[in-house]
This record gives C-alpha cells, structure tokens and sequence, in this order.
C-alpha cells in the first residue's frame, strides 16, 4: 500500500464525482428538483426525495471504482443516503438506506454486506440528525453545506468502522480501508457539500425570480388602479400602456379596442399610430377567438403589418375580455428582432390583462350606475311634486285678489323654478344659478306660509361664481321644508350658508325643526339622490352629511371640492 | 245657519276659502285655524256643523284629527286637499265630501246643497289613520296636550270624565271615551273603569279573592274585573 496508489484512486474518485455532480447540476436546473430545495413534510415530496435520492445513492455505487479485485468499490453511495435522510426525514433516510443497500449487497464481493448496511445506517443517520434539527427548530441548519459534508464525513469513518468490523479476511479488509479511506473522505464530503450547495443556489434562484416577478406584478397593479375604471379611451389607455412599458421594460406597449389602436407607445410608434385600424392578423385572430397569441418570430412567424423595416420581432396579444365573455379589446406586448421574449414578461402580459379586463368592467358597472342615477334625478324633477304645484296655484289665485302685484312676483318664480327643473342633471351650474333655484322655490313657499317660515341665505359673493352640479342645494331646502319646517306649529327658520375652505367648498342648509329621521327614505329622497350623485362622481369623501339635534334644529352640509367641474 | 271652521296651515288657503264661502249667506265661518292642534279646541269649544279641513297639516294630520274626536259628537267634515291620490280615492270609496284646492265655486256651492239638505254620520274609522291614535290629546282649558301613546300609563273612567295617567304620574282630562280609546288604541281594556298600557305593567299579582291586580312599574295598582281575567290571561299567554 502506497501513497501513490491512494492518491490515484482519489483522483479517480473525485473525477467520477464530478460525473455525479454534472449530474445533480443538470438535473437541478429541472422541476424535477424544486421539491427537495424546502425541507418536507408533504408526502408527495417526501415521495419524490426518496426516488432522487435512491437514483443518486445506486448512482454514486455505480459510478465506484471496483478495487482489489472487486472485492470493494470505493464509491459514494452515502451521499444520496445522508442526504435523503437529511432533507426527507428519517423514514426517506431509512427507505433510500434500504434500496441502495439491496442494490450494493447484490453487486457482491467481500465488502458487499458490509457495505450495503453502511448504506443503511448513512440513511438513517441523515434522517435522525433532520429529526433532531427539527426539533430543535433549526431548519436553516439542514441546507448547510458544511453541516452536510461534516455529517457525511462522520457517516463515513463508522463505515470504515463497520466495515472492518463485518468483512472477512480482516487483513484484507484492512488494506482495503487503508487505500480507501482518505479517498472516500474527501469525496464524499466534498461531494455532500457541493451538492446542497447546487439545491441552496436553485432555490435562491427561484426566489429571486419570484420576488422579481411579484414585485413589477404588484407595482404595475398599484399604477394601473383605477386607471382604466374612468373609461376605457385613448387618453386612459396611454396612461396605463407607459406604466406597462416602463414597468416591464418590453420593446413596445400597445393597447386597441375590437377596432382601432388607443396606445402605442416603444419601438416602431413612429408607424403603430392611435387611432388607426387594427392591421395585425395576429390581434385581428385574438380578437375574434378570445385567444392568447404568442408570435415569437420563430415557430409562429412575426412581422409587423405596417411596415416592413419595422425593428419589433415577436409579440404577445391577450385579450382583454369584458361582460359575458366578450373580447373587447386586446394589450399588446413586443419585443424588438434582437431581444428575446422573456417568459417572465408573458406571464405578466397575461396577469396585466386580467386586470385591466376587471377594472374596464368596474368602470362600465359604476358608469351605469351613475346613469341609472342620473335618470332617477330627472325623475324626481321632471315630475314637480303635484301637491305643491296646486298649492301654489291656490296661493296665487287667494293673493290675486289683494295684491295682484304679489301675484305677478310669484308667478314669475314659479316659472323660474320650472324652469330650471327642466335643466338637466348632468349639467354643471355656478352656484348664482342654484341660488335662483332655490330663490325661486323660497319665494313661493314663504307665500304659502307666511306666518311661520323665515328663510335667511348667506353666501359669500366670491362662492357664486364657483362649479356645482346642478341640483345640489334646492332638493336639500326642499327637504329641510317638507321634512322640517312644514311639520313645525311654531316658526320655522331655514338657514342657507356657504363657505369655502382648502380645496372644499361647503353648503349648509339648517331648519330648527329637527324631525330628520335617519332611516332610509325617511330624510327624503331627494337628499339620499345628491350624496349619491356626489359621491358618484367625486369619491366618497364628498357628499351630504346631516346633523340633526332632536327638535331643535337638523343641519346637512354638502362638501364639494372647488372647481372640479368641467 | 250653518256654522262653519276651516282648518287649513296656509293662510291664504284659508283667506281664498272664506271668500269662495262668503256668497252662501247660510254659512256662517266661526273661525279659521293654522293647524290641527287648535282645530280640536275650537271643535271642543265651539262646536261647529261643518268643520272644512286640510289634510297636510304639521304634526297630526287631517285624518288623524279625525281619529280624536268623539263620533257621536262628531261635526260634518269636508275635506281640503291640493293633491292627494291616496285620500282622494279613499274619500271617494267611502262618499266623503272632498274638495279639491284651487276650490271652484261651482263645486263649492255643491257641497253646500248636500249640507243644507242634510247631516249624516259619517264614520271615518275605515280610514287607517283616522283608527290608529299615536298619541291622545286631553284638553284643558284652553289648550290641548298631547299624550303619546307609548307615555300612557293607563286610563280611568271615572264620574267626572275620563283620566289619562302619563309615565310622571301626571293626569289629565280627555274627552275621547272609554271605549273610543280601547278601539283606536293598544291600550288594554282591564276592568270597566280602566285601559292600561300592557308595556308599562310590571306585573301581574292575584289577591286572596280570586281577582287579580295589575301593578305598574311607577308601583300603581290597577284592578282587573273577574270578568275579563280569562282573556287577558289568555292574551299575555298566562295558563
């Protein structure tokens, strides 16, 4: 025995371990391996530990070098055993021990029993060190790399051990070990090591890629929101293809209804311009069969329609599907001839397009709503309250009599009020214009009763220039008359103040009746319909609010900002 | 000469009313009031033939005036609406007289031929409003206090007129009877002199007679007749 000999065999051994860990390298870069980069406890995965590492166990047998007329193999089998049982727990450790065992006991010679319960035992004891980490709640521990290639190290020495304990002649076992032992140690260990090493970096991998890929998913998702919800158009959908572009860093964005393209925006938007039709057969083709298509430039060909000396060489269309599954428009990715389609960039397209499907579909609902709201508004003027109207006309007739002047004045704001509840909902008013309004209703009603309703307006003069929606503060006088006043024995007293702070402009009407009754349709319909229309369209931090101090007095202020109108 | 109030909260409703009226030289207006609360005063007081009412009115309604006088003493009631499809279909179902504001003259004079010709009892408690009092009124002197319901503690009859109790012990005349209050109310009817807020008894105790009490939860005892025991028992679910 020489130490020649032993250090060709260690060269040998490690040349064959790099057989091995080319092997596990390649195969880590496959699904076959995400399971064993987390420590299981599923049994589908324990499953799969199992059968890699038996593989690797027999592989590490098979890939041995026979010594001493075949007799031994110096080998490295007790990778895989330790560590399936490492990562698999202890029943994988034992199961893996157990197979690459048998198979080493039926290869034979004087070492095969020996050997096969080394196997056994280097199973078992990668699998109880798993146990003990567990308990002790240090996962972390079992991907170490010097943690695996100590504990390989140690499982090695009782092997020798064992095997001079179990194989007959002990001399000739003797100097089996003797040449090899220090070639087993070094490559076993460092092979135990390499090899978490090689899962530790796959997992990494895959983590960075995912942290990468939520992170632009939820930044995306985060610029997007809303955007789309305000209408589904060419200014909108520009907005919302830059952020795409910037956010994914593809070639080029483009974003079309079933028609005509509303953004581009990247490489070749000297010649993809808004506004024209939809010239790809590739969109054309999505469109119509609500299919994802994918042109990389190689199986299915690319080429833009526009313009042969176009740079863009492959693209993604998704369809952007809205009610009832119905295509209705499509987002476009591209990617320049000299640039690859990264997957990662497919899988968002089809995330963003999802999203953007949700929101359009938000924005129709919300639109709708506001309509069928608007509708309900003009229902409510449109038909003025039949009881006030022949009221009215009973007061001008009685007023005809004594004061036919009077009588003048008041028809003259019945027919402004008709009027102006002939404007339409939609319309935005200055404030003057809702003051008339409301002036015209007032004056009618203080006829009607005379003796027991003061009215006092206070609205600074730079407020009635400023934006309102129509319809904003006459339905809530009304109210505070119907609801408040007009229910009162005593006096009643209507206040009508404005005033303007920060970006909010505020209106206040306040009677002194205090019969506001919070359940629903009870405060009046007409105030429920102008918060709901406010909140509609500026958010929901406008609106009506109403205070109402038991028979002394109800308050509601609208909160609107200043000149949001348009 | 047939007198004549008109109950309506807009004065020149009523202005416009009394001078449509004033041709009839058989009508004679005693009065005009602003709302129901007065109204039943001067019904009290004056005892008008013919009462015209508005039935929007602050706080009680027209009809639910209606509820709060006696029947039997009971004026003929015309009544005023500008627009009011639900009672104007009522008042035609049931052949109440309506007049509909503006009032034309000829339509007035209508109305005024039915009355001079004859007074009928008309008996409002088909309209809903008119049977379910939310609260009772009881007159004093010359006002009338309004007693809601849910602050009546009971009722007694007693040989001077009838007695609402409230919640603070306080009592007052009223001039609706026994028997009105037990049909347009929820009060309990428990002995012949006395109704009694079911929601206010504390409970209910048996004396050695084989009569039983109620007692109130301000600690007030109200008899219970032996003749209406087994139905109340029967209706608090007391076997």
């Amino acid at each position: 025995m020489n130490l020649q000999s032993i250090a060709a065999l260690s060269s040998l051994l490690l040349q064959q371990m790099c057989v091995y860990l080319v092997v596990a390298y390649a195969l880590s870069r496959t699904r076959l391996f995400i399971p064993l980069t987390r420590a299981t406890i599923r049994w589908p995965h324990r499953i799969a530990c199992y059968l890699i590492f038996s593989a690797f166990c027999i592989m590490g047998t098979l890939l041995g070098l026979p010594v001493v007329s075949g007799n031994a193999i110096a080998n490295t089998p007790a990778i895989g055993a330790v560590l399936g049982g490492l990562l698999g727990g202890p029943v994988v450790g034992l199961a893996v021990g157990i197979t690459g065992g048998i198979h080493r006991y039926t290869l034979g010679g004087s070492f095969g029993l020996a050997a096969g319960i080394d196997i056994v035992m280097q199973g078992l004891a990668g699998g109880l060190t798993h146990r003990y980490l567990i308990s002790r709640g240090k996962m972390r521990l079992l991907f170490s790399p010097a943690l695996a290639g100590g504990l390989t190290f140690v499982t090695i020495l009782i092997e020798l051990g064992i095997d001079l304990a179990l194989s007959r002649p002990f001399d000739e076992a003797l100097q089996i070990v003797k040449l090899i032992a220090l070639p087993e140690l070094i490559a076993n260990t460092g092979g135990a090591a390499i090899f978490v090493k090689i899962l530790l970096d796959r997992r990494d991998s895959i983590d960075r890629q995912s942290r990468a890929f939520s992170a632009k998913a939820l930044e995306i998702a985060a610029h997007v929101d809303g955007v789309l919800r305000d209408g589904f158009d060419q200014e909108n959908s520009m907005r919302v293809a830059r952020i795409i572009y910037e956010q994914t860093g593809v070639g080029a964005v483009a974003i079309t209804d079933r028609d005509k393209i509303l953004a581009f925006i990247g490489i070749g938007a000297d010649h993809h311009l808004p506004g024209t039709p939809i010239a790809s057969q590739h969109t054309i083709h999505a469109i119509t069969c609500n299919e994802v298509i994918f042109a990389d430039g190689n199986e299915v060909p690319f080429q833009c329609s526009l313009s042969p000396h176009c740079k863009l060489g492959s693209s993604l269309v998704i369809p952007l599907v809205g009610e009832n599954r119905q295509v209705i428009g499509t987002i476009k990715l591209y990617e320049p001839k000299t640039r690859i389609f990264s997957t990662i960039n497919r899988t968002l397209g089809e995330g963003i397009a999802k999203l953007l499907s949700s929101q359009i579909l938000d924005g129709r609902y919300e639109r709708q709503k506001s309509l069928l709201l608007e509708s309900e508004l003009k229902l409510l003027h449109a038909q003025v309250n039949p009881h006030f109207l022949f009221n009215t006309l009973n007061t001008i007739i009685a007023i005809t009599h004594d004061d036919p002047a009077k009588a003048r004045s008041l028809l003259s704001d019945l027919a402004v009020f008709l009027r102006k509840n002939l404007k339409r909902p939609t319309e935005a008013v200055v404030l003057s214009e809702e003051i008339e309004h409301t002036t015209a209703y007032l004056g009618i009603q203080l006829a009607r009763f005379e003796d027991r309703l003061t009215v006092e307006i206070d609205i600074p003069e730079p407020l009635l220039g400023v934006h309102v929606p129509a319809f904003t503060l006459q339905p809530l006088v009304e109210n505070a008359i119907k609801h408040g006043t007009a229910q009162m024995i005593r006096v009643g007293h209507i206040c009508i103040r404005g005033h303007q702070d920060g970006q909010a402009i505020f209106l206040i009407v306040e009677d002194n009746a205090g019969l506001y009754d919070p359940q629903p349709n009870g405060g009046g319909l007409g105030m429920n319909i102008v918060d709901k229309r406010i909140k509609n369209r500026y958010g929901e931090s406008f609106g009506v609010t109403v205070a109402c101090e038991r028979h002394v007095s109800t308050r509601a202020t609208v909160r609107i900002p200043l000149e949001a109108m348009t | 000469m047939i007198t004549a109030l008109i109950v309506d909260d807009e004065p020149f409703a009523r202005r416009e009313l009394r001078r449509t009226l004033e041709p009839a030289k058989d009508i004679q207006i005693l009065g005009e009031c602003g709302n129901a609360i007065d109204a039943l005063t001067r019904i009290h007081v004056d005892k008008p033939d013919v009462v015209f009412l508005d039935i929007q009115m602050p706080q009680i309604t027209g009809i639910e005036m209606l509820g709060m006088l006696d029947p039997h003493t009971m004026p003929q009631i015309v009544f005023l609406t500008a627009y009011d499809e639900y009672a104007v279909r009522a008042f035609e179902k049931n052949a109440f007289d309506y007049l509909l504001k503006p009032v034309t003259a000829d339509r007035l004079e209508l109305t005024l031929e039915r009355l001079r010709n004859s007074f009928f009892r008309q008996d409002f408690s088909v309209l809903p409003e008119a049977n379910h009092l939310r609260q009772i009124p009881c007159f004093s002197q010359h006002s009338v206090i309004f007693v809601k319901l849910e602050e009546v503690e009971f009722v007694e009859a007693r040989s001077t007129g009838i007695y609402v109790s409230d919640t603070e012990g306080q009592e007052r005349p009223t001039a609706l009877r026994l028997n009105i209050l037990q049909q347009r109310t929820s009060l309990l009817r428990c002995h012949r002199q006395y109704l009694v807020n079911i929601d206010l008894v504390h409970k209910l105790q048996y004396l050695e007679s084989g009569l039983a009490e109620f007692v109130t939860r301000r600690g007030r005892t109200i008899p219970i007749s032996r003749r209406l025991l087994p139905d109340i028992k029967e209706r608090l679910g007391i076997s």
